[in-house]
């Protein structure tokens, strides 16, 4: 455990230290929600656009963690350095553990502002319960992402090869998890698909608490798939990060 | 006692035989060199010393442990510098060195990393950004953090490539009391004026070891060229390059007095090293 925290203090001070990352990683999703803004202002006044802003921020939090982390991972294997922490004696555990730790303050900060700066700039009217499981989701969403990072950058060998698993795991999130329309009315292949992204889930959940009424018993199925996805992954980028070659 | 031992050990990527059937010994408190062209196995040998390749066949024992079964005992006593200069070029000299000793759980890390880094000449710049480094400044970071947990055995893979002449000599001084206090250097190396600063060598070549010997028994392979001028016409001999031999040449010659000059042009280190991997070569073409 000690190794863990050694590893998250080398991340943090390591975010600290690249201000380009840091910049991008919170204030890209600020001003992507600002352009949101400007073209749902665009849409005619039927359009109930408030049903898609929280969604959408999820999204961008989702996607941005995803491919931060990953391709910060596989710079770790491109210069060298996680070999040479594994050779140092850490193991992989604490690898995944102490980056996963690092992003844990990081996506704290990111869920807060994407929701701070949504609430404000759309005008949106939650009580303070909402606010908070909104909160929870994209925090929780952010935390898959940073493993989902983790898990993907154990296949890439470079930067570059972060790139195709846009279109795979990414992309189809837009489409078929129900962020723009609901998957009912897609094929079934296509909903299966669906529900194997993790996206779905949170936005199931926010579809959910945007509602007037709501009791938080019928998101915990939703809540609880959402936390398997941070184990699933940990277990799968434990067992993909090679020691040797 | 033999520190490594390295019994038939084969590593392949694909068709490409990285190491082939290697074996070898390299006794404590010694300081090991591998020489090589590119591509002759010098750094594959290394991983999998370190327990970062797994060999296809045969065996290594470091210190008397499997690199693979044992690497957590082992990870304790080694210590490791890669090619590249793998640290966190966002991190000071100091934070980089600091990460990797806190791994080793290092007792009074601060003090020993102020000694290291004054070593290293670098307590000027030890606050600054790794990233703002010139290429031998990083590696002497590098090297900083193979050596900062006191290892028993290190493995330095051309640890003073891009490293200025001065401080490429302090670092072998220091290897040197290492080894003289019983610590195992394996060091892989490019430049041969460092081939000379080890007790043994060993050339690779395509994954093979080609020879094994101390660099004083591998320079009297070479051969001595004799160019010796006889009332202006020049005459040429090739001798091994020793006393008796030259000698013994030259008496051929009778040592008239109408000799008027005798040069001598004996092979260097790295003449001899790469008449090895050609004559290896041409043996193979022919």
């Amino acid at each position: 455990m000690r190794h863990t925290f050694i590893i998250a203090r080398r991340v943090l001070a390591q975010l600290k230290g690249d201000r380009r990352f840091l910049v991008l990683s919170l204030l890209a999703p600020l001003v992507i929600i600002y352009f949101l803004k400007l073209l749902f202002d665009t849409f005619p006044p039927m359009v109930n656009v408030k049903s898609y802003t929280i969604p959408i921020c999820a999204f961008i939090v989702h996607f941005l963690s995803f491919i931060l982390c990953a391709i910060l991972l596989v710079q770790e294997r491109t210069r060298g350095t996680l070999e040479r922490m594994m050779i140092g004696g850490f193991s992989k555990t604490s690898i995944i553990g102490g980056y996963t730790l690092g992003y844990f303050g990081l996506a704290t900060v990111q869920a807060i502002t994407v929701l701070a700066e949504s609430i404000w700039l759309f005008n949106l009217s939650y009580d303070t319960r909402t606010v908070v499981l909104m909160f929870m989701v994209i925090w929780l969403l952010a935390i898959v992402s940073v493993m989902l990072g983790i898990f993907i950058s154990t296949f890439a060998k470079q930067e570059a090869h972060v790139l195709p698993f846009i279109p795979l795991i990414i992309l189809p999130s837009v489409f078929l998890t129900g962020l723009i329309i609901r998957p009912d009315g897609l094929p079934v292949w296509a909903q299966i698909i669906g529900k194997c992204l993790p996206l779905h889930y949170a936005v199931n959940i926010i579809n959910e608490i945007i509602r007037s009424e709501y009791s938080i018993a019928d998101t915990l199925v939703d809540f609880g798939i959402l936390t398997g996805y941070i184990f699933g992954l940990l277990v799968l980028a434990s067992i993909t990060l090679k020691e040797t070659e | 006692m033999n520190a490594i031992e390295i019994v038939n050990l084969s590593k392949s990527y694909g068709k490409i035989g990285a190491l082939r059937n290697m074996s070898l010994d390299v006794p404590e408190g010694t300081i090991y060199g591998l020489v090589g062209p590119n591509g002759s196995g010098k750094t594959t040998l290394i991983k999998a010393l370190v327990g970062a390749v797994r060999p296809n066949s045969g065996y290594a024992k470091v210190l008397g442990l499997d690199p693979l079964k044992d690497k957590w005992k082992l990870r304790e006593q080694i210590g490791y510098m890669p090619q590249s200069p793998a640290l966190y070029d966002d991190l000071s000299a100091r934070d980089n060195i600091l990460f990797f000793g806190k791994a080793q759980d290092v007792p009074d890390l601060q003090k020993k990393v102020d000694e290291i880094l004054s070593f290293a000449e670098l307590t000027s710049r030890a606050n600054d950004a790794v990233r703002t480094f010139s290429g031998g400044m990083k590696k002497r970071v590098s090297l900083c953090c193979a050596l900062i947990h006191n290892p028993k055995i290190i493995f330095l893979d051309e640890p003073t490539a891009a490293v200025d002449p001065h401080l490429k000599m302090q670092s072998w001084i220091l290897f040197r009391k290492l080894a003289q206090s019983g610590v195992t250097i394996f060091v892989s190396t490019h430049q041969m004026d460092e081939v000379m600063l080890c007790d043994k060598v060993t050339i690779l070549r395509n994954g093979e070891i080609l020879a094994v010997d101390t660099p004083q028994n591998i320079l009297k392979r070479g051969k001595t060229r004799l160019k010796i001028s006889v009332n202006n016409e020049e005459r040429t001999a090739l001798i091994d390059s020793n006393a008796k031999n030259l000698a013994d040449e030259l008496k051929k010659f009778g040592l008239e007095n109408d000799i008027s000059a005798v040069e001598l042009h004996s092979d260097s280190i790295e003449d001899i090293i790469l008449a090895i991997v050609l004559e290896k070569e041409k043996e193979e073409k022919s």
